[in-house]
């Protein structure tokens, strides 16, 4: 199926959902208009940090984007978020994020709500528009664009709120914890290209990479080898509705193989550790900060004893200004992975400058354009005969029309 | 026809603000603890002396705009009903937990739910199952009167003469409302103005600025 033909499809789907009852809808269709200096990504096989590389100068499609919000009864909805990316996935038309969610009533001023599905775990300050997009800039910050890329527990989840602010005090507190599996490959795309800044999220059961291509040759994130199943566990604390404090810990708890034990694929046992706060405040002032921290293991094939583990680290500093229909942002990303063990492959340090304005034209019509330039060493770049050292930059003018029943 | 008009005009510029002799004016000045006018604060004045004025109860509408409530602030007599009718065309689930009035409705576009009863005085404080930045509060009162301050800090009633009791509320009220509430009496005089100023400042005021379909 062509591009041209999902993109017709999910505007005929679209078309058609006003016609059922009770359900919330939204269309998203995003062009870009590119000029980047920058190595082809990992979609392309390259060892590119961005989206767009410099044979993709000229007409892009950023995303195309279809979402569903079914009420199933008063108590339980289900969520499906299916984008297009112009990437040569395996599939053009991908699902992100699936979801069924159990929302009883808040009583005595707690909550708790169970997901059941495919959804990103509650890390994001950034990534709070619809389809999980940031509605700061283009380009994701490193952390989230590696989550986009390779976390999607595909599980359950349950939050537990204790909603202070509807009960006279100024702060809220929530905890979450989730069990999942699908997510044992999650750690290639870190071991092989390490960071980079994308707006593309791998959809479910997606590829990364293209087969053949080196260094990823189309792996994927989300597979399951063993009976292990995935944990996180987190908590989030807001006062008003002007501060969200989150921190949360992963573990997916594969068990390392390498690709002679899950052919084509490795299981990768990766965790991390993440914290944030976002503050916004009068007159359109937000500052997000975000850290992140983890480590990703699995075993080189033909070496002995060959288990190798790569620490990674990123974070990342935002501030933005919202002036009427106006968003002017500015974002600081540092990331850093180094390499462990047999292997010998992999390590990366760098840091990203983001500039973007996002123009609100009409409620319906958004306009942005985003400066990105990441300066990067990368020892996988220098295997394959690059520059041990490269800034990258990616220039991107955007026009995106949106339609939906909360969209007037 | 002229002249006339313009002397009916007069006669309610003259006479209409001024209560009849069983009356007088009560006029209550809400400043915050900087000494700035409050626009928008709940006023209720209570007879104390045992007269009871019974005040017919209302049909309010809070309705849902834009992932909103519709005014965010409603005053209301015990016994009054209020519809909520979603004028938005994705769905609500409007509830409350606050003692006052417990209840949880369902709101879909174009399907109109009966009207909720509040037979309780109290606060109720409103969210949205579904948008979590949606918040609205319903004040019921027994007292028979009530309202908001203007955006000068003043409300203002004509009463019976007697002694009251006046109570403040504000959804961004820091202070213990039992530390604002007033006792006075409207004696002899035509006009009775009284100021109560916060001893707290206000809590920050929600942020106003940001899209409704953003992650609270």
């Amino acid at each position: 199926m062509s591009r041209t033909r999902a993109i017709a499809w999910l505007t005929l789907a679209a078309a058609a959902v006003p016609c059922w009852a009770n359900t919330d809808w939204e269309l998203d269709l995003d062009a870009r208009l590119v000029s980047s200096n920058a190595e082809p990504s990992f979609m392309e096989g390259g060892l590119g940090t961005t989206r767009f590389s410099s044979n993709d100068d000229g007409l892009q499609l950023g995303r195309a984007r279809l979402a569903l919000t079914q009420s199933l009864g008063d108590l339980l909805s289900a969520h499906v978020d299916a984008s297009i990316y112009d990437d040569k996935d395996r599939t053009p038309v991908g699902v992100t994020e699936a979801w069924l969610l159990f929302r009883p009533y808040p009583f005595a001023g707690y909550r708790f709500r169970l997901k059941a599905g495919a959804f990103y775990p509650p890390i994001s300050l950034e990534n709070r528009a619809p389809g999980w997009d940031s509605p700061y800039t283009l380009s994701y910050s490193a952390i989230n664009s590696w989550l986009a890329t390779e976390v999607r527990p595909l599980g359950i989840e349950g939050t537990l709120d204790w909603l202070g602010t509807r009960t006279g005090h100024r702060f809220d507190l929530g905890v979450t914890a989730g069990a999942f599996g699908w997510n044992q490959g999650t750690g290639v795309v870190i071991t092989n290209n390490g960071f980079s800044l994308t707006d593309r999220q791998t959809p479910l059961f997606g590829r990364v990479g293209q087969p053949g291509a080196d260094p990823l040759g189309g792996a994927e994130p989300f597979l399951q080898f063993d009976h292990h199943a995935g944990i996180y566990g987190g908590i989030e604390l807001r006062y008003l509705d002007r501060v969200v404090l989150r921190a949360l810990r992963y573990d997916n708890r594969a068990e390392p193989a390498g690709d002679e034990v899950t052919p084509p694929n490795y299981s990768q046992w990766t965790r991390f550790n993440t914290a944030g706060v976002r503050i916004e405040g009068d007159h359109g002032w937000t500052a997000i900060v975000q850290w992140l921290d983890g480590e990703t293991t699995t075993v080189a094939d033909g070496v002995p004893g060959g288990v190798s583990s790569w620490p990674f680290r990123s974070e990342f500093a935002l501030l933005s200004k919202r002036l009427g229909r106006h968003t002017i942002s500015a974002r600081y990303d540092r990331f850093t992975v180094d390499s462990v063990g047999a292997w010998g492959y992999g390590a990366q340090d760098g840091h990203a400058w983001t500039a973007a304005w996002l123009y609100d034209i009409t409620s319906h019509w958004r306009m942005a354009v985003e400066w990105l330039q990441v300066v990067s060493s990368s020892s996988s770049r220098e295997d394959f005969g690059g520059p041990p050292l490269l800034t990258e930059t990616q220039l991107q003018l955007s026009i995106r029309y949106s339609l939906g029943s909360g969209i007037y | 026809m002229g002249a006339l008009a313009a002397l009916v005009v007069l006669w309610a510029a003259t006479f209409g603000g001024v209560p009849d002799a069983e009356g007088a004016t009560l006029v209550i000045h809400v400043q915050t603890s900087e000494g700035h006018a409050l626009p928008g604060a709940v006023v209720m004045a209570q007879p104390l002396d045992g007269t009871v004025r019974k005040v017919t109860p209302l049909r309010a509408v809070m309705d849902q705009v834009n992932r909103a409530f519709a005014p965010d602030l409603l005053v209301i007599p015990t016994g009054s009903t209020v519809e909520f009718p979603n004028s938005d065309s994705v769905s609500h689930q409007i509830y409350s937990f606050s003692p006052t009035k417990r209840f949880q409705l369902p709101l879909y576009h174009g399907k109109p739910y009966p009207p909720v009863h509040f037979d309780q005085a109290g606060v109720v404080t409103l969210g949205c199952n579904i948008h979590d930045d949606m918040v609205a509060y319903l004040i019921v009162t027994d007292a028979p009167f009530f309202g908001r301050t203007d955006g000068a800090g003043v409300w203002s009633s004509d009463v019976t003469r007697g002694r009251y009791r006046v109570t403040l509320w504000h959804p961004r009220l820091r202070d213990n409302e039992a530390d604002l509430e007033r006792e006075l009496t409207v004696g002899e005089s035509d006009r009775v103005e009284l100021t109560v100023r916060l001893t707290k400042a206000l809590q920050p005021a929600p942020l106003t600025d940001r899209p409704h379909s953003w992650d609270y």
